[in-house]
């Protein structure tokens, strides 16, 4: 598969803070990638520096083998509308809608008076005076309809209900199926987006924590449940990445898979397994990762740099 | 090339901003000057500073142009040289029709007599001096300059905040006190005045483009790095 | 219907599975598409795709250039005789370990589920 775009030893600095901390990142041409982190985590800043809309400190990136500064031959193959875009005073929807059919070159104008119809956004109101659901909205179809080779979505469901959330969903996948490209999702509401993503990437605090295959990370950890000195004797040697504890009953989430030999066990032991899901999992290591930033607790062979203790 | 044309065009999409707006400002303040020069008696030329409304619009559009659009610009995937040159460009354009507009309420001034009232809102005696011609460009290049200055004057607040606007206005400022100390030191007022009433609409019209020029410039230098 | 935990892939192709096992989707029929598949379960097709794969190297589905993805001839015995397998280890497993704390010895099991088909086989019977 072709690397779209590459990223290596990035980092950005603001006074002391450390938006993005040495990160290096390849992603590749028609796959559906999963940005996932907490507020402040790096996400939008990493996905600005792509687009030229903000500048490394230090390091690289690469989009289709160029800078992306000033280059309008790569930047119109690509799209992002960030999260609370601001748009031309005064301006009705449409007008955002016409403006962006000028500049990008797949612009699909069917696809956007779909779209319209869909989330029922109101045309004849100004933007300034949109809903923060239909101000969303504005921003995910012409993220939709640019049909950029990439596409960034940056938090794009803020304000959005469930049911214009699912459209959104639905279409992405309808159309991504169609015209395949590359679009990158950041999220928090990463359940929702889990089935959707081909790959994983977890950034904290300027780092990527995780950078997999979805499938492969699923079933990655696993919760067991029961009496605490049982689980206590079948965790011992395991990577533990969360503890809770009810009375004499104890939850254990665990990272590894299990064997077979390993449900014996825990059969045997009268323990019981909950799965976890992948929000769990992002929200359990980045935990993790938080507590214990010194070498040796990394969860998974991510490439990041762990150096002394920040 | 083309897609710098493209962000011209774009400036146009909304038109109120670049067209209706600066119009509308011109009739209304037209209409309400005429107005009051009507109520006055005075047998002489009247003059108000209503003009003044529709130019110092551009000074509010360069700013808006860059606090609204450009963000806007970024998301559509734009390079910031693209957008700087077709938003110049659609100023231009709204500035020709605003000189346009300027010549032709001179002529129909003179034609009417001030509007039948002795009012000159258009006809300013030392502009037209040197003829239509400089007048329109006078009052056109006046109107991008301002453009300019507050495009250069929001790229400056987006990029280093309050703060860095504020220094800038207080170095112009400082520049401008150490000048005016300077004249009154030689006690050359009289010279600059003479000098200036020289000059002429013409000449200041071209004082202004080499400004406009130069407030590009350094308006250019400060998106170059600028972020939405 | 997808549950958490498991790799997508494999849910997709199970579930294509069950319903070739349960008789549903037949030998020698047309198999949902990867599109098709993708759109019901609203998943990236790009899973779906992984899934449909692993069934074609499996020889559950075959592909015919041209016209798209049959369940092979022979799969549904195949897919009961792998299951039959896994059924030991799925329920016999967990069963003789809820007996033991129960206090069911292996031939109280038997005697248990004997009477258990007997009923039901009547109720059928009764139903039918």
């Amino acid at each position: 598969m072709t690397a779209v775009i590459e990223v290596s030893h990035l980092t950005k600095r603001y006074k002391e803070t450390l938006a993005l901390d040495d990160v290096d990142l390849t992603l590749e041409q028609n796959t559906i990638y999963g940005l996932l982190g907490r507020n402040g985590a790096g996400k939008t800043t990493l996905m600005s520096i792509l687009t030229a809309q903000n500048f490394a400190t230090s390091g690289t990136a690469h989009v289709f083998g160029e800078e992306p500064y000033e280059n309008a031959r790569v930047l119109q193959r690509i799209c992002f509308v960030r999260e609370s875009q601001r748009y031309p005073e005064d301006a009705l929807p449409r007008h955002a809608f016409h403006m962006a059919s000028l500049f990008f070159p797949n612009w699909s104008q069917e696809l956007a008076d779909e779209l319209i119809v869909q989330f029922q956004l109101p045309l004849k109101t100004r933007i300034k005076k949109l809903s923060r659901g239909q101000l969303s909205a504005v921003g995910v179809i012409i993220g939709l309809a640019s049909r950029a080779e990439i596409t960034f979505f940056d938090e794009p469901y803020l304000g959005l209900d469930a049911v214009a959330r699912q459209i959104f969903y639905d279409r992405l996948i309808q159309d991504y199926t169609e015209h395949p490209r590359t679009v990158i999702l950041s999220s928090h509401l990463i359940d929702e987006v889990a089935n959707l993503i081909e790959r994983v990437i977890v950034i904290d605090q300027g780092r990527i924590l995780l950078d997999e295959e979805t499938d492969a990370v699923r079933g990655r950890a696993s919760t067991v449940v029961g009496d605490a000195t049982a689980v206590e004797a079948f965790v011992a040697g395991r990577e533990v990445i969360h503890r809770e504890s009810l009375g004499r009953v104890a939850s254990v989430t665990v990272l590894g898979e299990l064997d077979a030999a390993d449900h014996a066990r825990l059969a045997a032991a009268g323990l019981e397994l909950a799965p976890v899901s992948l929000q769990q999992l992002v929200v359990r290591l980045t935990q993790h990762s938080a507590a214990a930033p010194a070498a040796g607790s990394q969860a998974t062979p991510a490439p990041t740099s762990e150096g002394a203790g920040r | 090339m083309n897609r710098t044309l493209s962000v011209m065009r774009m400036q146009f999409v909304n038109k109120y901003t670049f067209v209706w707006l600066p119009l509308i400002i011109l009739g209304a303040s037209l209409a309400l000057s005429v107005l009051i020069f009507a109520m006055i008696p005075y047998d002489g030329g009247k003059y108000g500073g209503g003009s003044q409304a529709p130019i110092w619009y551009f000074f509010a559009l360069g700013i808006t142009s860059l606090s609204y659009t450009f963000p806007f610009s970024q998301a559509l995937s734009l390079t910031r040289r693209e957008f700087f040159f077709g938003t110049m460009l659609a100023a231009g354009v709204t500035a020709l029709i605003l000189a346009v507009a300027f010549v032709l309420g001179g002529a129909i001034e003179v034609a009417t007599g001030g509007w039948g009232v002795n009012g000159y809102f258009f006809y300013l005696d030392w502009v037209w001096q040197s003829g239509w011609l400089v007048a329109g460009l006078f009052f056109g290049i006046l109107s991008l300059m301002l453009f300019v200055i507050g495009f250069w004057g929001a790229t400056l607040y987006r990029r280093f905040g309050a703060l860095g606007l504020t220094l800038t206005l207080v170095a112009f400022g400082v520049v401008l006190v150490i000048a005016m100390f300077l004249v009154q030191q030689l006690d050359a007022w009289g010279t600059v005045f003479e000098w200036f009433a020289a000059l002429g609409a013409g000449g200041l019209a071209l004082g202004m483009a080499g400004a406009t020029v130069v407030f590009g410039v350094v308006a250019w230098a400060t998106l170059r790095r600028a972020t939405p | 219907m997808i549950e958490e935990g498991r790799a997508l892939f494999l849910q997709i192709a199970e579930s294509v599975e069950d319903s070739i096992v349960d008789g549903s989707l037949a030998e020698d029929t047309r198999a949902p598409s990867t599109n098709e598949l993708a759109a019901f379960y609203r998943i990236n097709p790009a899973t779906a795709a992984k899934g449909v794969n692993m069934l074609v190297d499996k020889g559950v589905l075959v592909k015919r250039r041209g016209i798209g993805m049959f369940v092979a001839p022979g799969a549904r015995e195949q897919l009961r005789t792998e299951r039959r397998t896994a059924f030991a280890d799925r329920f016999i497993q967990p069963l003789l370990a809820e007996a033991r704390t129960l206090g069911l010895s292996p031939d109280d099991l038997a005697r248990l589920v004997r009477e258990r088909a007997a009923a039901s086989d009547t109720l059928e019977g009764n139903a039918r």
